[in-house]
């Protein structure tokens, strides 16, 4: 928890602190599938002590299955034995049918209490040695998982009273479920922000359309964001996002250099990334070692900088040998 | 009329996603120039364009989605066929060599991903397709028995995922076990044969375009060979 604390504080830690987002890797380690770890908090919880005995990360995630706050709204999941959950059905064919849609509350939707509740439990079992960090699915976005992408896409550019209701809909549900993360002890939250990704939609559509609904969302959370590049190349954009709210950093992608998102958000924000995290399973362990061995040379002078794995979770088949040798590396003293 | 000029401005309408603006100037265009002059010389062209950009990724989907939108708008500018008015007169083209344009889209079994199926329908329709679009979520019984009741040369499916591009082998059976192979052709579409082109052959796909403007020549290509009298497209050649 010092080691991060340090580095939010701009001061030396006594090493780089890093982490890899190993959401989904508990079930791995534990034998069990994924469709059991993200159904039940304990068994999440035991999967990232064993992931803590593995590789003592610096920092910790609840689970990254974005799909359970769509499936609390009615959307239909499909469920996996070595990967998270998806939307296999909106819960809507129409962004029109907005009137049938709930705010789930998170302390009583099934996939929003199983969320927070293993925040709560990671939380718990840790025991303030390291800060956890709750994912949840940025408000631009859970529209995506409701009502599909064509019709979500429609509405925002094309029909601004009924975005604006989507809006007020998604909004509040972010701020309820990242509040309830918050009181279940959660250091921040980190957010996928994919809409923002210019190959989806231009950056003067991103600053008209689209930022209006983060900034809104970003200022009323009770505790820091993580600005996570869902994915995609965020350095483009960055100029466009580095004043939203309560952005205690952003996690880049393995694609995007660092200098350049230095250069565009400034000594302030932390800077997170950017080892490509679904690629650990198919790169060789001497390659992932050179690839650490560069982003930590390319960043010594960054105060602000932590090691972390970019894009989605480190994939369930990866070599947890591979895992231990990424450890040995990133503890070896600065 | 200065068709240059007003390329160059609806270009950048759906750049911009001003689609009321586009469609009002493709609106003056036909009430200057009649409906097949701005066909031919002012949105061809100018999805043209835009076709080129979205082939080096220099286009957002947005966008690409926005011109979808605006040839859709520019189709329900057309004349109602009479007794129809759903439908819409397509442009008179060239006499057709070989079997109709008639196809039938559709996402595959448990695919709820409508986005780039439409946009297929709508740029089809734009070069005088007839399409039957049957929806999210189709069998492939039901797919092929539609394509044979209505005539149909090519079929198109769309899968996001690879869960449910598994369902394209299916399809594939379904034409093959009927005979159907070389006169009903499948082509195949969505993100996941994007990022792994190799599965457009592993899954019995005859061919893929590289995004949805490019649709119109991949199925223009099939329907030529169903008939034995054309070639491989680019766009199908495009696909491993």
């Amino acid at each position: 928890m010092e080691r991060v604390g340090a580095v939010l504080g701009g001061t030396a830690p006594d090493r780089r602190p890093f982490t890899l987002t190993l959401s989904l890797y508990g079930s791995r380690l534990l034998g069990r599938s994924a469709a059991d770890c993200f159904a039940d908090p304990a068994l999440y919880a035991a999967g990232q002590r064993a992931v803590t005995e593995l590789c003592q990360p610096d920092v910790l995630f609840g689970p990254f299955a974005l799909a359970l706050e769509a499936e609390a709204f009615g959307s239909t999941l499909e469920r996996f034995r070595d990967a998270p959950p998806v939307v296999r059905k909106p819960a809507l064919k129409s962004t029109a049918g907005i009137d049938s849609l709930r705010i789930p509350d998170p302390a009583t939707a099934p996939g929003l209490r199983f969320l927070v509740d293993s925040v709560a439990a990671v939380v718990a079992d840790q025991g303030g040695t390291r800060p956890v960090a709750a994912p949840l699915a940025a408000p631009c976005d859970l529209p995506i998982m409701l009502a599909g992408m064509d019709g979500w896409l429609e509405t925002l550019m094309f029909d601004p009273a009924l975005a604006a209701r989507w809006t007020a809909l998604a909004v509040e549900h972010f701020v309820a479920l990242a509040s309830a993360y918050f009181a279940a002890g959660a250091a921040f939250v980190v957010t996928p922000v994919m809409l923002v990704n210019p190959s989806l939609v231009n950056p003067s559509l991103v600053d008209r359309l689209l930022l209006p609904i983060l900034r809104e969302a970003f200022s009323r959370l009770p505790g820091p964001v993580v600005f996570h590049h869902g994915g995609n190349r965020i350095a483009g954009i960055l100029p466009l996002v580095a004043d939203l709210p309560n952005v205690a950093g952003f996690v880049i992608d393995e694609r995007d250099p660092f200098e350049a998102a230095r250069a565009a958000l400034g000594p302030g924000p932390l800077l997170l990334g950017n080892l490509s995290g679904p690629q650990c399973a198919l790169r060789g362990a001497e390659d992932q070692e050179r690839r650490v061995a560069s982003i930590l040379s390319d960043r010594k002078n960054d105060p602000r900088f932590i090691f972390a794995t970019s894009g989605a979770d480190v994939p369930w088949e990866t070599d947890p040998r591979t895992l231990e040798r990424l450890r040995r590396l990133l503890e070896a003293p600065s | 009329m200065d068709f240059a000029a007003m390329q160059s401005t609806l270009y950048d309408h759906i750049m911009e996603a001003r689609r009321r603006e586009a469609a009002d100037l493709l609106g003056e265009a036909i009430a200057g120039a009649g409906y097949e002059a701005t066909l031919l010389s002012l949105l061809e062209p100018t999805l043209a364009m835009l076709g080129e950009r979205w082939s080096s990724n220099a286009l957002s989907l947005a966008q690409g989605f926005v011109a979808g939108k605006v040839a859709e708008d520019f189709l329900a500018m057309g004349a109602p066929v009479p007794g129809s008015p759903d439908a819409r007169e397509t442009v008179s083209r060239e006499p057709l060599a070989g079997p109709a344009r008639i196809a039938v889209i559709a996402n595959a079994e448990d695919d709820y991903h409508a986005m780039g199926r439409s946009l297929v329908s709508t740029f089809l329709r734009l070069r005088g397709w007839q399409v039957e679009d049957m929806g999210c979520d189709v069998l492939a019984g039901d797919l092929v028995d539609r394509a044979v009741s209505v005539g149909a040369c090519v079929v198109g499916i769309s899968a996001m995922m690879l869960t449910t591009a598994r369902n394209v082998l299916k399809v594939r059976a379904e034409i093959d076990a009927r005979g159907l192979a070389g006169k009903l052709f499948l082509a195949v579409g969505g993100a996941v044969f994007r990022m792994r082109p190799e599965l457009v052959t592993e899954l019995g796909g005859d061919g893929t375009a590289e995004t949805a403007l490019d649709a119109p020549a991949l199925f223009e290509s099939f329907r030529l060979r169903s008939a034995g009298t054309g070639a491989a497209s680019q766009a199908e050649s495009a696909a491993p």
